[in-house]
């Protein structure tokens, strides 16, 4: 190809532009390819928060022990084959690196790892008083061992007898048992029917760590096929939902992007026939896609695995605008001159789309606002790909062959009719909003990624476990654990009192395995000297058939505990309920909390009162489900400001932009008119908007301006107007294909996001069409 | 051909009343005539021997079994305590209280009332679920040794030895894991 005039430089030939092109391109590809950090973690998705209340509900939901913990049924066999199953298992988890501790509700298993709490009985048992060691106490305990040793279930008792005879470590573990929970088959935990056995696991990884819990499901699946062949398996847990929500929004995004991806390129390749077009075509999107990723990196130092997945909404989007550069070219027209003649269009279309992101990027949620930069900056690296790169690339607009587009000439009738259908619309969703709860989705759970099925397995397993689930817990605050724990145990005596009531099922409160300090040096100086001890157990002794030394060892015991450190979190290093602490004795920006859980509360705010009034504002309720709620309002309210604000500085743009606020108005009202009724259907179809719903509706924005203004310029003749109404054309069949594709998506989310937008865009479409003056018609009726 | 006639005279007690008796002597024949024995009580003393004592601690009271699946331990020396076992469930009356387990709950607790439950009620598939059964002397003087199968058993109890004339029930030897044994003889 001859050099053109005007094209002075080293790229003249067309090959080095594209080889340029390609390789800066290639350059970014292998940059992210390196600089990327994928992030797994859900947490991302949580909202960032001000209040000690949120953060204390996010600390429990990402690290608590409620959201490490898996619930692990067997099922499938016999009860014994089940039985033998299950502590086969919880054998080798108690092994696995992944999992903290597994547990079958054998009390074998408990008196193995009890030790700890053996050695520390004195300080642990709420039994021990002066009183415990005078000689008639004594006598009464050893009348009671001897009589246990006479008894069939003495054996039980046997194993601690002589160093323990008045029985504290049985005290200790009766305190350790919150209640509740489910019944024993063989020694192991059973559902009522004796067809499920249960095993709780703690994983090591943290409840919304999706890829530490997908390694932990699969140790699990692993060492079952060893330990129990043949027994059918369920998992679920915060955790479990988790993993398996990330693994089926990944591979539905990877499946729809394909899909969308596939049928653009076929789009493409049917308008333009044309292997080089459609290259042209990919590299905005590429460059947009690519710098945006990058871009979150920097921001944000990673970038979540949803984000990624998400990024095909981009798609849509970007492709837009190369095709509307090359689509309203002339053949043979110099590309640059296209580009000067629509780029106050092209302009404003990318800068109003960009303005409908910011909303998104400066949500609380992290990955929300992840999703923001990734659309602002991809659409503005597109929109500037468009603009300069494609000019320089491609020279002259390439020929494209002739494609009937059926036109449409909107009379001031339908333009009326398509008002009023509008206005009933908005009515009839107003009505519907106000006599039902609200068109507000309350319920953080329906926002969650966790397919519907998974939830009612969890429920069912929850139901059939007898574990009631973990909403509601009594928060203790101190400047210190040690004051934080002085509160919990402050609060114990009404929670036992509630209990006796049967107005909470069980509590389970981190004082049982860390009284407070003044609490176990009280104890420990209940101990005699071991003097004392010795010359009372002879008294006490004396007329029973046991041997003098028999309780040699309690009397060394005793002498030890009395020189015991005060058991601290350090003592449990190394135990499951070292990490069963952590979870329940959290540091939160320099104060400390100790969380009791309460399980089976059958009026939370009731005891919310009580516990106001019996130890002050150091304790408190807490119900996570109502803050949730509280916090989803609060979020859609911060989206909905934040919402108004794109939607000012969109009108304040294109106001600057077209020179005009009446043209301002009139490209504005198409869009907004789209985004109404979309919302209308959405409400009247009984859908409950949630914040996704918003970003939905904000993407909808960005695509209906893009329509409204590419229709709102008006055309120079017949020619230009047919080749207008070919690239909406295409524009529009790519973006509601490629959301059309996610609506199909069995996640929740994705599938709210694809309906709305798909829907969405076709309203406004439909909109522009009707009340634009320009593009599909000859006339202009809005001037009539 | 010394070596022979020892041979024959070992075997030939053997010879001549193996063919004579009408079955032969075996768990099956012992369990047939245990579990022909019609409901009701028997007496026991039983004798706690423990490294903590230096006299075993004596109990005495009442077994009563009820077929097809209960047995009732009553102690009435030294003190009243009554265990019911029917079912899954154990009933512990002791101390003016009473408890409620769940066999299964407990496979120690388990395995030994299956041991009591085995040998008065005559029922052999019980006694098989929980332990190693061998039968040892003769239908005169007959021993019944148990073993339990699982480990969580062994914890605790290493073997319970039974002992009887023919379809009499004479005692049962319970051999704790921690050396202890209690002995029940039944009057």
């Amino acid at each position: 190809m001859a050099p053109r005039p005007g094209s002075r430089s080293a790229f003249a030939h067309p090959a080095a532009r594209y080889g340029v092109a390609l390789a800066c391109l290639c350059a970014l590809a292998v940059g992210a390819w390196k600089s990327l950090r994928i992030e797994t973690d859900f947490g991302a998705f949580l909202p960032r928060s001000s209040t000690l209340e949120h953060r204390l509900l996010i600390s429990q939901l990402r690290e608590g022990v409620v959201s490490r913990l898996m619930l692990i049924a067997l099922d499938g066999a016999d009860e014994q084959r089940l039985a033998q199953s299950s502590r086969d298992l919880v054998e080798r988890l108690n092994r696995a690196p992944d999992f903290d501790y597994a547990g079958n509700g054998s009390p074998e298993r408990f008196l193995e790892q009890g030790e700890v709490l053996m050695r520390n009985r004195y300080a642990l048992s709420p039994a021990v008083t002066p009183d415990r060691f005078t000689p008639s106490a004594l006598r009464g305990a050893l009348e009671e061992q001897l009589a246990q040793l006479a008894s069939p279930m003495g054996m039980l008792a046997r194993r601690v007898m002589a160093r323990d005879p008045t029985g504290e470590f049985l005290a200790v573990l009766r305190e350790l048992d919150s209640g509740g929970g489910p019944g024993l088959r063989q020694g192991v935990w059973f559902s009522a029917d004796g067809r499920r056995a249960f095993i709780l696991a703690q994983t090591r990884a943290a409840g919304f760590d999706s890829a530490g819990q997908a390694q932990a499901m699969e140790t699990v699946r692993g060492l079952a096929a060893q330990a129990a062949p043949g027994v059918t398996l369920s998992l679920t847990g915060p955790g479990v939902f988790a993993a398996e929500a990330r693994r089926l929004i990944e591979r539905d995004a990877r499946l729809l992007s394909l899909c969308s991806g596939g049928f653009i390129l076929a789009l493409m390749v049917f308008a333009y026939r044309s292997p080089l077009a459609v290259l042209v075509i990919a590299l905005p999107v590429a460059f947009g896609l690519l710098l945006g990723m990058l871009l979150v990196q920097a921001v944000f130092g990673s970038v979540h695995a949803l984000t990624v997945a998400f990024a095909a909404t981009l798609l849509g989007e970007a492709v837009d605008y190369p095709n509307y550069l090359l689509l309203n070219a002339a053949h043979g027209e110099p590309l640059r001159a296209a580009a000067l003649r629509i780029g106050r269009t092209l302009a404003l279309a990318v800068l109003t789309t960009v303005a409908s992101a910011l909303a998104l990027a400066l949500s609380g949620f992290q990955g929300l606002a992840q999703l923001g930069v990734l659309t602002m900056s991809g659409i503005l690296a597109a929109g500037l790909a468009t603009r300069w790169l494609l000019p320089w690339l491609l020279r002259v607009a390439p020929a494209v062959p002739r494609h009937h587009v059926p036109s449409l000439t909107p009379t001031p009738m339908l333009k009326w009719a398509s008002a009023a259908v509008l206005a009933a619309l908005a009515a009839a969703a107003a009505w519907t909003a106000a006599a039902g709860s609200g068109p507000w989705e309350e319920d953080l759970a329906a926002l969650s990624p966790v397919p519907p099925g998974l939830r009612e397995l969890d429920a069912r397993l929850r139901a059939d476990m007898g574990a009631a689930e973990a909403g509601v817990f009594m928060a203790s605050a101190g400047a210190s654990a040690e004051a934080a724990l002085v509160e919990a145990e402050r609060i114990r005596p009404l929670l036992e009192r509630w209990k006796a009531d049967r107005r909470i099922s069980g509590y389970d409160s981190p004082s049982s395995l860390l009284p407070a300090r003044d609490t176990q040096m009280r104890r420990l100086a209940a101990l005699p000297e071991p003097a004392a001890l010795e010359a009372e157990l002879r008294g006490a002794l004396r007329g029973l058939p046991f041997r003098p030394d028999a309780f040699a060892p309690f009397v060394r015991d005793v002498a030890m505990a009395r020189g015991q450190a005060p058991v601290s979190r350090a003592s449990y290093d190394g135990t499951p309920f070292g990490a069963k602490l952590r979870a329940q004795v959290i540091e939160l920006d320099g104060q400390w909390l100790a969380v009791t859980t309460l399980s089976g509360v059958a009026d939370a705010a009731q005891l919310a009162q009580a516990a106001q009034r019996e130890a002050g504002s150091a304790s408190s309720l807490i119900d996570l489900k109502r803050i949730s709620t509280r916090m989803v309002d609060g979020y859609r309210d911060d989206a909905l400001r934040q919402t108004g604000l794109g939607a000012l500085i969109i009108l304040a743009l294109l106001a600057a932009g077209l020179r005009s606020p009446a043209r301002a108005l009139r490209v504005a009202a198409p869009a907004a008119a789209g985004l109404a009724a979309t919302a209308a259907l959405l409400v009247l179809a009984g859908v409950k908007l949630s914040v996704f719903h918003l970003v939905a509706l904000l993407l909808v924005l960005g695509v209906g301006l893009n329509y409204a203004l590419f229709f709102e310029r008006p055309p120079q003749d017949e020619e230009e107007r047919r080749r207008s109404r070919l690239s909406l054309a295409v524009c529009a069949l790519s973006t509601i294909a490629t959301f059309g594709f996610m609506s199909l998506s069995s996640t929740p989310v994705l599938h709210a996001l694809g309906a709305t937008v798909a829907l969405g865009a076709l309203l406004c479409l439909a909109f522009s069409a009707l009340w634009s003056p320009s593009a599909l018609s000859i006339g202009h009726p809005w001037a009539a | 051909m010394r070596g022979w006639w020892w041979m024959a005279a070992a075997l030939l007690p053997w010879m001549a009343c193996g063919p004579a008796q009408a079955q032969a002597w075996d768990v099956d024949r012992l369990m047939q005539q245990l579990a022909g024995i019609p409901d009701g009580q028997v007496s026991y003393t039983e004798r706690k021997y423990s490294a903590l004592l230096s006299n075993p601690v004596v109990s005495s009271g009442v077994l009563a079994f009820h077929r097809p699946d209960s047995v009732e331990k009553e102690m009435r020396t030294p003190k009243k305590e009554r265990y019911a076992i029917a079912g899954d469930e154990v009933v512990v009356t002791r101390n003016g209280g009473e408890r409620r387990f769940a066999l299964s709950s407990q496979p120690a607790l388990a395995a030994l009332a299956a041991s009591l439950r085995g040998v008065l009620l005559g029922d052999q598939a019980l006694l098989r679920r929980y332990f190693k059964v061998e039968l040892q002397g003769d239908e005169r003087a007959w021993r019944l040794m148990l073993e339990p199968l699982d480990a969580s058993v062994a914890r605790y109890v290493t073997r319970v030895s039974v002992t009887g004339s023919a379809g009499r029930l004479q005692s049962i030897d319970t051999e704790e894991a921690s050396g202890d044994h209690s002995l029940l003889q039944v009057q």
